[in-house]
């Protein structure tokens, strides 16, 4: 499987080995981020780092595992009230004083990772799959959605399917 | 008698403690978790056995607008883990433009919320059943740590209609970046009590911006 280094700036603690071993020198920017366009995936600056800050990822991703129509239309119940429960309490948050608005605010985020879980969970877990592609593509056929910002949408299906033909 | 915390799985073992725990004080909270002293169930032998039935239906296949800025979201924080600053940005945006389309309570309801968020716990056990029939494995895990993540905020809403915002006033309010559990205190914990991630991903919650 062709890969690539990455790093995680929280972990990095600029001891700079990859700079050491790295053979294209794609690890010595500026900002940070890998080069990868000149990283070739040997995986020498991962095994060199003290700090574990580099890991590497492939290009493509395996197929998802399967779901059960039966539990993504569980998870999907759930999610709806997740949702509501979201609505509800930034609405709440709008009306409040201090100490319940960021009460609020904080239920309003809890409901939304649990939404934004359930979904993952749901067979979105990854944006390069087939589903994550039929989602994007037919959204923008819904006509509750006929202002949905279009450039947006592509420039997503660009970048994250670059094989397709269409 | 043992005692469990329904949130983190802390037990209050009576035999160690020396107070019998219907005889802890009305505020006492979890030391693990910080839920209330409601949150406590007798340590149970064997499994409850019937699971109530929900019938779920196909007009859930139906997202609304709000669960659609979730689902951006999610794939937003997929794209941030892989490292791709675009793709993320471009989903949080996404995200952002079904938020504005999802419908707005007319009016500000706590008891409203409470109840939808009662309901929502209500409705785990039967949620799991299925999962559990289908051998889904990662639903499962997922819905161990949102029911128990459920479980807390149900009981802050809750608290909320009791006692008002007062138990907020002289502190912080903490969620976990990672599975959402909410946590009152001046520092963030050490550890998230449900999934175990160091505080640093621990996000408190801003006060209104004041013009």
């Amino acid at each position: 499987m062709k890969r690539y280094a990455v790093r995680n700036l929280r972990m990095c603690t600029k001891d700079c080995l990859c700079l050491f071993v790295c053979p294209t020198g794609a690890t010595d920017t500026e900002n940070s981020v890998i080069d990868k366009t000149k990283c070739i995936g040997c995986g020498a600056c991962a095994d060199a780092c003290p700090a574990k800050a580099i890991s590497l990822v492939p290009y493509a991703y395996p197929p998802q595992q399967p779901k059960t129509p039966q539990v993504i239309t569980a998870l999907h119940y759930l999610g709806r009230s997740k949702a509501s429960a979201e609505s509800a309490a930034l609405r709440l948050a709008e009306a409040a004083g201090d100490g319940m608005y960021r009460l609020m605010k904080g239920i309003a985020a809890s409901e939304r990772i649990l939404g934004a879980d359930l979904m993952r969970e749901a067979g979105y877990m990854l944006p390069q799959s087939e589903n994550t592609r039929a989602f994007l593509q037919n959204i923008q056929h819904d006509p509750d959605y006929a202002d949905l910002p279009a450039d947006t949408v592509n420039r997503l299906l660009e970048l994250l399917y670059p094989d397709d033909t269409e | 008698m043992k005692s469990v915390c329904q949130v983190c799985g802390f037990v209050y073992d009576e035999t160690v403690e020396k107070i019998p725990f219907s005889e802890l004080p009305d505020d006492w909270t979890c030391p693990l978790c910080g839920a209330g002293k409601q949150e406590f169930a007798a340590e149970k032998k064997e499994p409850e056995s019937i699971v109530p039935q929900i019938e779920f239906g196909e007009e859930h296949l139906k997202l609304s607008a709000g669960q659609l800025s979730a689902l951006c979201a999610n794939l937003s924080r997929a794209c941030e883990k892989q490292y791709l600053a675009e793709e993320a940005d471009l989903f949080k945006q996404l995200g952002e433009y079904f938020a504005s389309k999802a419908p707005v309570p007319a009016d500000a309801d706590a008891d409203e919320l409470a109840a939808i968020l009662r309901s929502d716990l209500a409705a785990y056990p039967a949620v799991r059943a299925v999962t559990d029939a289908n051998a889904d494995r990662g639903a499962a895990r997922s819905l161990v740590w949102g029911e128990k993540v459920q479980r807390m905020v149900s009981s802050l809403a809750d608290r909320f209609l009791r006692e008002g915002a007062a138990f907020t006033k002289d502190t912080e309010v903490w969620v976990c970046t990672a599975c959402g559990f909410i946590w009152i205190g001046d520092e963030a914990p050490e550890q998230c009590p449900v999934c175990k991630v160091p505080s640093w991903k621990f996000e408190k919650m801003q006060g209104r911006k004041t013009a």
